[in-house]
């Protein structure tokens, strides 16, 4: 069982000088804040903000050998968490046949933004990730925290 | 046309990656096997870090964005054949990466930093064009060298 998620927005995490995305049920408000490098964060804000870059950064690339050779992204999922660690599958679609890749969540989130494809959760990952966590982390953030994504 | 294109090209090695003292970049190192041409690459800190753990053979416990290429390459069968550093304007290098599938070879245009990145992990030779090298020695190449301190040589600190 999997469930769509949103793509809501990133934030800035002082404390472990990190990035969350947040991932958001649409249906029922659950999020799903994921931890992810300056880096990758940067690679996702880009494709959330529809920035061009004026060479393709990685990601870009990424989609650019998917298509050079017609391979089709249908969907990711968030698979696993493991001591604080996703799990994600990039699933292809290559000529008859279907692929599953194993990869980083930032990955698979920033490849997903490019090419239009669903972003899923498994229950398992919803299920041992409540709001719960997150919630208490914003309602320790204090307000010069907000808006520090500088990439 | 493929002979043409072969004696055009020099190919390179990744020497190394230091770390530039004036900005938050790195440097990559490209040498040819006669260390008779000098090649270095501005690249950023997270493009430098995977050529970096590339070049010493690092395997992170999860795959980084490099790896993740690679693996898609490897799970299509496509095959990386080698990456060319195809041109630079100003101050910025453009490369290519060719990839072979199904009998096709396709040429997808990146970064260098991204190029170098993924030909480290397919074992793919890299290569620049002639004319790249012989403008890129209008940069003052020399008194860069010198700035580099000799110690930032081999550090390869990120």
């Amino acid at each position: 069982m999997i469930t769509e998620m949103k793509v809501r927005g990133l934030m800035f995490d002082p404390y472990n000088n990190a990035y969350i995305v947040i991932l958001r049920v649409e249906d029922n408000a659950d999020m799903l804040p994921i931890w992810v490098g300056k880096s990758e964060a940067s690679a996702i804000s880009f494709a959330l903000e529809g920035v061009a870059a004026p060479r393709p950064m990685t990601h870009d690339l990424m989609k650019a050998v998917l298509d050079a050779v017609d391979a089709k992204v249908i969907s990711v999922v968030i698979t696993d968490l493991n001591d604080n660690t996703y799990f994600a599958k990039i699933h292809l679609q290559y000529e008859d046949s279907e692929y599953s890749i194993d990869s980083r969540p930032s990955d698979a989130i920033a490849l997903a933004l490019r090419t239009n494809a669903p972003v899923f959760a498994s229950e398992a990952v919803l299920r041992k990730q409540t709001s719960e966590e997150l919630e208490q982390w914003l309602e320790d953030l204090k307000p010069e925290d907000f808006g520090k994504l500088d990439s | 046309m493929e002979q043409k294109e072969s004696t055009d090209l020099v190919q390179l090695k990744v020497h190394g990656v230091v770390h530039d003292p004036d900005t938050d970049t790195r440097i990559v190192i490209l040498r040819d096997a006669q260390n008779a041409e000098l090649l270095p690459i501005w690249v950023g800190a997270a493009e430098g870090i995977a050529i970096k753990m590339a070049l010493e053979g690092i395997v992170t416990p999860r795959p980084m964005s490099h790896d993740l290429i690679r693996s898609m390459a490897d799970h299509l069968n496509a095959r990386v054949v080698r990456v060319v550093v195809t041109n630079v304007k100003n101050s910025t290098y453009y490369a290519a990466i060719h990839l072979l599938s199904r009998g096709t070879e396709h040429s997808v245009d990146a970064r260098p930093s991204d190029a170098i990145a993924l030909a480290l992990r397919t074992n793919s030779p890299i290569y620049v064009t002639q004319d790249v090298l012989k403008r890129r020695s209008a940069w003052n190449l020399d008194a860069w060298l010198e700035k580099l301190d000799a110690k930032n040589f081999g550090k390869h600190e990120v």
